[in-house]
């Protein structure tokens, strides 16, 4: 098994620079802001990112924060590039530390050109790439408050960037119009102070460049905002969830869109009573879905298990967190696909589909609800804490790319045309043609029992042996309906990459750095990974000399279901794993390919 | 005329409780002229949670102490559904506590009928929430879902009723019907159904069942009143049979109505791109 590298980078500044020194041009620059929760790190990655994209930059943000309302250290990372980026930056060109710890927490990050700017309110840094403002006090005194601190800290980042001073100030008026009045005053306020100390200090002023890019046509969202998106557009009208990090933020949406569409959005009392309304929502009829993170999903698999054999549609986003139990309620992690593979008691047909970005996320979310309806099965939409709420500039959604697909179901008027009308018709497809309750002149039984085709319950062993076979065999008959897989890089490489979800990001970075460095790569992005997708990955795998499984886990989840299904290319197979809370940076990858020249 | 499932052949022993519920289920939604398509009937897990086999309505058999969840999420996915969740006591007030809490609470218009024997019959017999001190080696003093009901202000319907008095069972479902399909709210019927091979209890009930409605000072809207009476019955070794609440107010409160003032359809009805169209790209349009 191989490990992670780990940033080791001192922090070793360079000697104080004479004002007179050319700013370093930056075509790819992170910023990292960090201090105490509240400190508002995440309002100047916000600002930052905004004005990154009036330069045409793609950009990529993350957060680092506690499971905790208020205060424990909370940084946040800002990337912006020329290129597309989904993947944090492996080093810091600006850290932006509200306290000591924030100084300590990005220290090992920065790159050697790094500069560090700090409020020096409370504690004063011997550093020469560095400078202090006591923004607090300096805001504090004219603004009444110290909170505004972070928008001054942001006035001097875009000194140090030679930021365009008009788009600086439309940043702030965009971000704090909704607030109005005093809040817009006052942060502009903030800003120029910010800035005049900056511009008044040697060696501060431009020390870097921006380059301009071509990025314009884009939208900054989160995984979860697209999940709730392609929920909506896919038709579902049926939201159940509980409160659990990093997922709540699909039902935060939801209850902002459904409504007015005459959709429902319950907060339940629990992930049992969450899965247990969407069953019977999809017992009626309704496009239904459920989003949690791994204990809520440890809740809800009984209610799975009935959905695949009582053959009701539901939708299940798993937004996986650091786990086993509480885990790491905010950390990143991957290590739920084994569970879900085999999740519940006795067997049942489920589909696990991955989206690998956020744009992706909302063409897989309105695909899930075709599965799972023509299907008749539980369909895992799985989805993990970077791709759920990192934010990234990505295409902007398109409509024209999603379908709705009701599969069977029956109109009033087809199933009047039936002489006997069974929910669990044998058929050859294993779909049996259902109507929703109320539909006139027919009703029908639904159970998590053993069935007959009636529904009702049966323990007849021929009736058993068919009813099993119905059911299992959807995961093979679904095969052409499963999202595909996705290649990138030259057919010709002989390394192989695979991975599903957020290491997408990443892995490409990786594959450019590596084809820089005389390594082509084929990369093999797969969109479903239950049932696993062999008739992809097997001619993916007969084409590498070796191929690295990348996953956020320890054992090698992902890994280890390919060797089981494809016992064939065990030997092709190797582990990058990394389970220390943290996305992929592209050289760790890099730092674990053996065959990298 | 297409053919649907046929009600199959009660799983019960002879005697049991159940039986009459059964009758007056169908007896009250034929009172109420509901059609069998409109009526989905969900199950718990139990002897009394397969009460939707035999019947010729939709059925719904939910996982154990799951109904109410389930119930709920039918009738909000459908609001023109009639939707009756059954099951007993262990289901209802031991696994499912607290979505029986939270129905309350909720008020979606579905009526949730408990078929109360204090005992788990299909496991052979073990004591229930409600089972009496001493029964099957219990310790623990039993649990009484009226009163607690009464404790959870909302407006609902709430009542008890005694197999061996089907004619007044009839009468109360018919109301709990009615006051869902008014879309007044949640409305909650514990029926104390005897279990004969476990805890025949026909004769000691018949004995202690007394109508609330016969005692000074019963009102039913009166919700302190009824607390107060149900209690004092209860200590005086008497169990308070009738309507225990019913709101003063006559309007439609049903979760249902809360969420989805404008509909009574299916939300699966009309989820066509191009019907939609409009409103996704206002909604796309507000990410930037």
């Amino acid at each position: 098994m191989t490990t992670p590298a780990t940033h080791t980078t001192p922090l070793t500044p360079e000697a104080a620079p004479g004002s007179s020194r050319p700013p370093m041009e930056l075509a790819d620059l992170s910023v990292m802001i960090g201090g105490q929760g509240g400190d508002g790190t995440l309002t100047v990655s916000d600002l930052l990112g905004r004005y990154f994209r009036k330069r045409g930059l793609y950009v990529y943000t993350s957060r680092n924060v506690l499971s905790r309302i208020r205060g424990g250290h909370a940084d946040a990372s800002v990337r912006a590039s020329r290129d597309p980026i989904a993947a944090v930056k492996s080093q810091v060109d600006v850290l932006v530390a509200f306290d000591n710890e924030a100084v300590e927490m990005g220290g090992p990050e920065l790159a050697s050109h790094a500069f560090v700017l700090y409020d020096s309110t409370t504690f004063k840094l011997d550093l020469p790439n560095s400078a202090g403002f006591p923004f607090a006090t300096l805001v504090g005194g004219p603004l009444g408050q110290p909170i505004f601190k972070n928008t001054a800290a942001y006035g001097a980042l875009s000194v140090i960037f030679g930021f365009d001073h008009t788009m600086t100030r439309q940043v702030i008026e965009e971000r704090f119009k909704r607030r109005g009045g005093e809040a817009l005053e006052k942060n502009l306020k903030a800003l120029e102070i910010g800035r005049k100390v900056a511009l008044e200090s040697a060696g501060v002023p431009d020390r870097f460049s921006l380059v301009d890019g071509d990025a314009h046509d884009l939208v900054l969202t989160t995984g979860n905002q697209a999940v709730a998106l392609g929920f909506v557009v896919g038709g579902g009208r049926f939201f159940a969830g509980y409160p659990i990090t990093p997922a709540t933020e699909v039902m935060e949406y939801l209850q902002r869109y459904l409504p007015p569409l005459h959709g429902v959005v319950r907060q339940a009392e629990d992930e049992l009573a969450a899965v247990n309304m969407i069953l019977g929502a999809a017992y009626a009829g309704a496009r239904a879905m459920t989003s949690t993170s791994g204990p809520g999903l440890s809740l809800m698999t009984e209610g799975i298990g009935q959905a695949g054999t009582a053959e009701l549609p539901i939708v299940v986003a798993d937004c996986q967190r650091v786990g086993p139990s509480t885990g790491e309620p905010t950390r990143h992690e991957q290590s739920d696909l084994s569970h879900l593979a085999n999740l519940g008691h006795g067997e049942y047909p489920r589909f696990i589909v991955a989206p690998a970005t956020a744009d992706d996320a909302f063409l897989v979310t309105a695909d899930a609800l075709n599965l799972a309806e023509k299907w008749r099965a539980p369909v895992i939409l799985l989805l993990d804490q970077a791709l759920c709420q990192n934010t990234v500039t990505v295409p902007k959604f398109d409509l024209a790319k999603v379908r709705i697909d009701r599969g069977k179901r029956l109109t009033a008027e087809a199933v009047a045309a039936f002489a006997e009308y069974k929910g669990y018709s044998f058929q050859d497809d294993g779909v049996s043609p259902v109507a929703p309750p109320g539909t006139p002149g027919v009703w029908s039984q639904s159970t998590g029992n053993e069935h007959d085709e009636w529904g009702h319950v049966s323990v007849n062993p021929t009736n058993r042996i068919r009813m099993m076979q119905k059911r299992m065999e959807k995961m093979a008959k679904a095969r052409d309906d499963l999202p595909a897989g996705r290649l990138f890089g030259p057919a010709t490489a002989r390394v192989g990459l695979i991975g599903y979800g957020s290491t997408s990001g990443p892995i490409r970075e990786a594959q450019t750095l590596l084809e820089a460095r005389g390594t082509p790569t084929r990369y093999y992005q797969a969109r479903t990974v239950y049932p696993v997708p062999t008739h992809e990955i097997g001619p993916f795998l007969e084409g590498v000399d070796v191929a690295y499984v990348v996953e956020h886990n320890y054992t090698g989840q992902f890994a280890r279901l390919l060797r089981e299904t494809l016992p064939q290319y065990h030997s092709k197979l190797r582990n990058i794993v990394k389970y220390d809370g943290n996305s992929f940076r592209a050289p760790e990858i890099i730092a674990q390919i053996r065959e990298v020249s | 005329m297409v053919q649907s499932a046929k009600a199959r052949p009660s799983i019960w022993c002879p005697g049991c409780g159940d039986f009459g519920v059964l009758a007056a289920v169908k007896k009250a939604a034929a009172n109420q002229k509901i059609a069998n398509h409109e009526l989905v009937l969900v199950g718990g897990i139990g002897c009394s949670g397969s009460i939707h086999n035999f019947v010729e309505v939709n059925g719904l058999h939910a996982l154990h102490g799951r109904l109410l969840a389930q119930a709920v999420g039918v009738k909000l996915a459908n609001p023109a559904l009639t939707v009756v969740a059954a099951g007993g006591d262990g289901d209802g007030y031991a696994i499912g506590m607290g979505h029986f809490m939270h129905a309350f609470k909720k008020n979606a218009s579905i009526l949730y009928l408990v078929m109360n024997n204090e005992t788990y019959g299909l496991t052979k017999g073990q004591p229930s929430p409600t089972a009496p001190i001493g029964f099957e080696g219990n310790v623990e003093p039993p649990f009484d879902a009226i009163l607690t009901a009464l404790s959870i202000p909302a407006s609902n319907f709430i009542a008890r009723t005694f197999s061996g008095d089907p004619k007044t069972m009839t009468a109360v479902l018919e109301e709990g019907l009615r006051f869902n399909r008014e879309n007044r709210g949640f409305a909650f019927v514990e029926d104390l159904s005897p279990c004969v091979t476990y805890n025949d209890t026909f004769k000691l009930w018949r004995e202690k069942v007394v109508d609330v409605a016969t005692l000074g000072g019963y009102d039913p809207t009166d919700r302190k009143a009824m607390f107060r009476l149900c209690l004092e019955t209860l200590e005086s070794g008497r169990i308070p049979i009738g309507v225990m609440h019913r709101p003063k107010e006559t309007k439609p409160e049903g979760l249902e109505l809360k969420l989805l003032p404008d509909r009574t359809g299916p939300l699966g009805a009309d989820l066509g791109l191009e019907t939609n169209r409009p409103a996704y790209e206002k909604l796309l349009a507000a990410v930037v």
